[in-house]
């Protein structure tokens, strides 16, 4: 495994633990009404633990540490990532519309999360995107 | 669909150039390991200058090293495509 694959994995495991925890605290919120700062600070926990380990990672050994290939899979990881957000918008679009029905509203103030969920899913399928193209022994 | 399919020989010729590892290959030509791993394997097909650097490190032509296994369906003749 190279540099970049040890981060993509902490990331991804990291975001990975911190979605669930969401689900988990916002399942608890609605069906048992308690609270859901615990897990929800758990999450944040989870996800800034993998993001500051993703940068403890030593550079890779050897003269040559990146070359055209890994260019070409950091291209690709970013088109993934720019496709994952359009899917992204596209759901936080018609979600609401489809859960709470055409005449409902929703405070303003909870548009700017859409950027956080944006950045959030742009990343993930980013470094989704990076451990898939180098493969499972991370050689391929 | 492009079917289009790249051999290479890199593994016979490192051999054959004194049981060259993949490392030392590799920093002949100026890549990772885990590419040239890539490009053994035919996971990942090389760039031409790469292609270029790899057989200048065997004394070998691109020809020698890679080998195309694709359609060959366009004629060579350039007058006979039209």
């Amino acid at each position: 495994m190279n540099r970049e694959q040890k981060r993509a994995l902490a990331i991804v495991i990291g975001m990975s633990l911190a979605f669930v925890l969401c689900v988990a605290a916002f399942v608890i919120h609605r069906l048992a009404d308690a609270s859901p700062k615990p897990l929800l600070i758990l999450a944040s926990v989870a996800l800034g633990t993998g993001v500051i380990v993703s940068f403890r990672f030593k550079p890779d050994e050897g003269a040559v540490t990146s070359d055209e290939r890994d260019k070409l899979i950091t291209k690709n990881a970013n088109l993934a990532g720019f496709g994952a957000v359009y899917l992204f918008i596209i759901l936080a679009s018609f979600a609401p519309i489809g859960i709470l029905g055409e005449k409902a509203s929703i405070p303003v103030t909870s548009l700017p999360f859409l950027l956080v969920g944006a950045g959030l899913c742009q990343a993930f399928a980013f470094f989704v995107a990076i451990l898939v193209q180098y493969g499972r022994r991370g050689q391929g | 669909m492009n079917n289009d399919h790249i051999t290479n020989q890199i593994r016979r010729l490192r051999f054959n150039h004194g049981e060259m590892t993949q490392q030392q290959l590799a920093d002949k030509v100026g890549v990772t390991r885990q590419t040239i791993i890539a490009i053994e394997a035919g996971k990942y097909a090389p760039s031409l200058p790469l292609a270029f650097r790899i057989a200048r490190a065997f004394n070998a032509s691109v020809e020698d090293v890679f080998q195309y296994e694709g359609h060959d369906d366009i004629p060579a003749d350039p007058a006979e495509r039209t």
